[in-house]
């Protein structure tokens, strides 16, 4: 166990030095000076000196990039060109509201999909398992930047029962925080949904055919305790994974989503970088968000290998 | 009967036997058959666009600003008085150039780089597979959103940025193929014939996973539509006035009270144009692979 953790954590390391090359490379590669790109373009000659001087854009690149990588493992990531504010600073701030709409997010996509993707394989061929996969084939091909606009017509225009847009923080009034959470959170969740629900299917169309689930009813147990106690639990191991591997498209999706409800997350800060030309934030915000994908990957092969003994013993192997 | 003669009577009967059976097969999903017309159709439309289209996608006028769907204009008017359902034809355009484009960037780039690293294997394979990993790790959006910044809004960057994106998957993909079928014994007889490596990998395995890799393309290729239209959404991909799908429901935003089915057509052209390639890829899906999900 310790070797696969020791394994998987030393190409985590790799990965993360990689991304942190990019992102810095990235930058550079914007015409003009790398002085004038970090500081903006109404900064001043000691400003831009105080721009060099930290980083040290006189020195050769290699040296450059060390110095930058310490200053980001540090949590330097630079300040915002437009508001002087520290971008790990901005970046704290606008995460919580990300980070919540991501669990609700999650919540609506694993409550919808781990029950209908169980039944869809239960009743396989029957019309469920085609009304669920039916939906689940829609669910991965409408942009939910369009879905987030369809909800918003009808269910704030025309029949004005969610605000359209907006964010209140859930300390201040729960109830208008959940009013304005609610849109956002189905749109993210529905392609999350559609997706996991077809893994869920699949899986536990395998795990009902396994020797074991056959010996279960051999010996009398009720069809509901072999699909609950022993398909469910075993199907679900890698739709784990999965879940995983979606949470860069739930990153993007957020990006969509919260421009779309006008939440003011981290995903709004990005496209806000980009119009700004604010290149120290978009480099934080790809630097944070590249590697807490790597490290979210990290964690899931982790419980993946707690979760399935084979794969931590196949790990450890020559 | 001669061999040659016999070969000649059977061969027509083959072919027909072989389309019929084919048809058969296509006719078994008949949701999937429904999905490849809708993507010819849309092709079709988007081939055929100076024909369909009623008037100048780009065509502003005043008087018509906001006028909901007419005989004259099916699909109604946008805020500066041009026709939609023309902006909804010629964007159909737009969105297939840049699915089609970036897809086959990723194929030309990701295809060969997983054909050598997974026949090398070694040193190399390690090499290109942390890079793909660390390229793994730029959620799409992000990835396409960084590159987008450095080199400027256009539909041109946007479908640089989608294909990269799209590269390591098939980076992925193709090496996992790779490794299962550089180990068949028909890929070690031609070795042992004297083949060299670049016959093999050409003319040994790569005829053999493009299967799969058509079927990755059709999953990929909705994907990309749907990218392009969130970028330009965004305002980082095709830039006003030019008719895109995802401008248009940038500007329909803001008229949802007064003037929703500006959204409603570029929306629904989007989400049945990603449908119907989904539907296709899932029956090409079955006929390459008879496992039964």
């Amino acid at each position: 166990m310790l070797e696969f953790l020791i394994q998987r954590a030393t190409i985590s390391v790799v990965t993360l030095c990689v991304i942190s090359l990019v992102v810095f490379t990235g930058v550079r590669m914007i015409p003009g000076d790398p002085a004038r790109v970090m500081a903006g373009t109404d900064a001043d000659a000691a400003g831009l000196e105080e721009v060099r001087e930290k980083y040290g854009l006189k020195d050769p690149i290699v040296v450059q990039y060390l110095r930058w990588a310490g200053l980001a493992l540090r949590g330097d990531l630079g300040e915002s060109i437009r508001t002087r504010e520290s971008v790990a600073r901005m970046v704290a701030k606008k995460l919580p509201i990300t980070i919540e709409l991501a669990c609700f997010s999650l919540l609506i996509a694993v409550g919808i999909a781990i029950p209908a993707g169980v039944v869809a394989a239960v009743r396989r061929n029957t019309v469920w398992d085609v009304l669920a996969s039916g939906a689940s084939l829609c669910g991965v091909s409408i942009p939910n930047f369009w879905l987030g606009i369809v909800l918003i017509l009808f269910f704030s225009v025309r029949l004005g029962w969610l605000p359209a847009s907006g964010f209140v923080p859930f300390w201040e009034s729960p109830v208008a925080n959940l009013e304005r959470m609610l849109m956002p959170s189905f749109v993210l969740g529905t392609a999350l949904a559609a997706v996991l629900m077809r893994q869920t299917r699949n899986s536990m169309i395998e795990v009902l055919s396994a020797d074991y689930i056959r010996t279960a009813y051999s010996k009398g147990l009720a069809g509901r305790v072999v699909v609950f106690r022993h398909a469910v639990r075993n199907s679900l191991i890698p739709v784990v994974t999965i879940l995983g591997l979606q949470m860069g498209a739930l990153m993007s999706g957020a990006v969509v989503t919260e421009q779309i409800f006008v939440v003011p997350g981290f995903g709004r800060l990005i496209v806000e970088a980009v119009f700004t030309r604010d290149y120290p934030l978009v480099q934080g915000v790809v630097l944070i968000t590249a590697s807490s994908y790597v490290l979210i990957n990290l964690l899931v092969d982790v419980s993946y290998s707690i979760l399935d003994p084979r794969i931590r013993i196949r790990g450890a192997g020559p | 009967m001669s061999a040659t003669a016999h070969v000649l009577v059977k061969t027509p009967a083959a072919a027909s036997d072989r389309l019929r059976r084919g048809w058969r097969r296509v006719m078994r999903r008949p949701a999937s058959a429904a999905g490849a017309v809708i993507v010819l159709l849309f092709v079709a439309t988007a081939l055929g666009a100076p024909w369909i289209a009623t008037s100048d996608p780009l065509g502003t006028d005043w008087s018509k600003i906001r006028k909901a769907p007419t005989w004259a204009h099916p699909f109604g008017t946008d805020d500066l008085g041009r026709d939609n359902f023309s902006r909804v034809v010629w964007g159909s355009r737009i969105s297939m150039q840049a699915g089609v484009f970036s897809i086959l960037l990723a194929i030309l780039v990701g295809v060969p780089t997983g054909l050598v690293a997974g026949y090398y294997r070694g040193a190399l394979d390690q090499v290109i597979m942390r890079l793909t990993d660390a390229w793994l790790a730029f959620p799409f959006l992000i990835l396409a959103i960084g590159l987008v910044t450095i080199m400027g809004p256009s539909l041109t960057n946007a479908t640089l940025a989608i294909g990269l994106g799209a590269t390591p998957a098939y980076i992925r993909l193709t090496r996992g193929l790779v490794l299962a079928t550089a180990a068949l014994d028909y890929v070690q007889g031609a070795r042992a014939l004297g083949a060299g490596d670049p016959r093999l990998m050409s003319r040994h395995i790569l005829p053999n996973i493009v299967s799969s890799l058509l079927v990755q393309a059709t999953v990929s290729i909705p994907i990309a539509i749907i990218a392009e239209a969130i970028l330009s959404f965004l305002g980082l991909g095709v830039q006003p006035p030019a008719p895109s799908w995802g401008t248009m429901l940038n500007t329909a935003q803001q008229f949802l009270e007064t003037a929703p089915w500006m959204a409603w057509w570029p929306g629904l052209a989007i989400f049945s144009l990603t449908l119907a390639f989904n539907l296709a890829g899932d029956g090409l899906r079955d006929l390459l692979d008879p496992k039964d999900y």
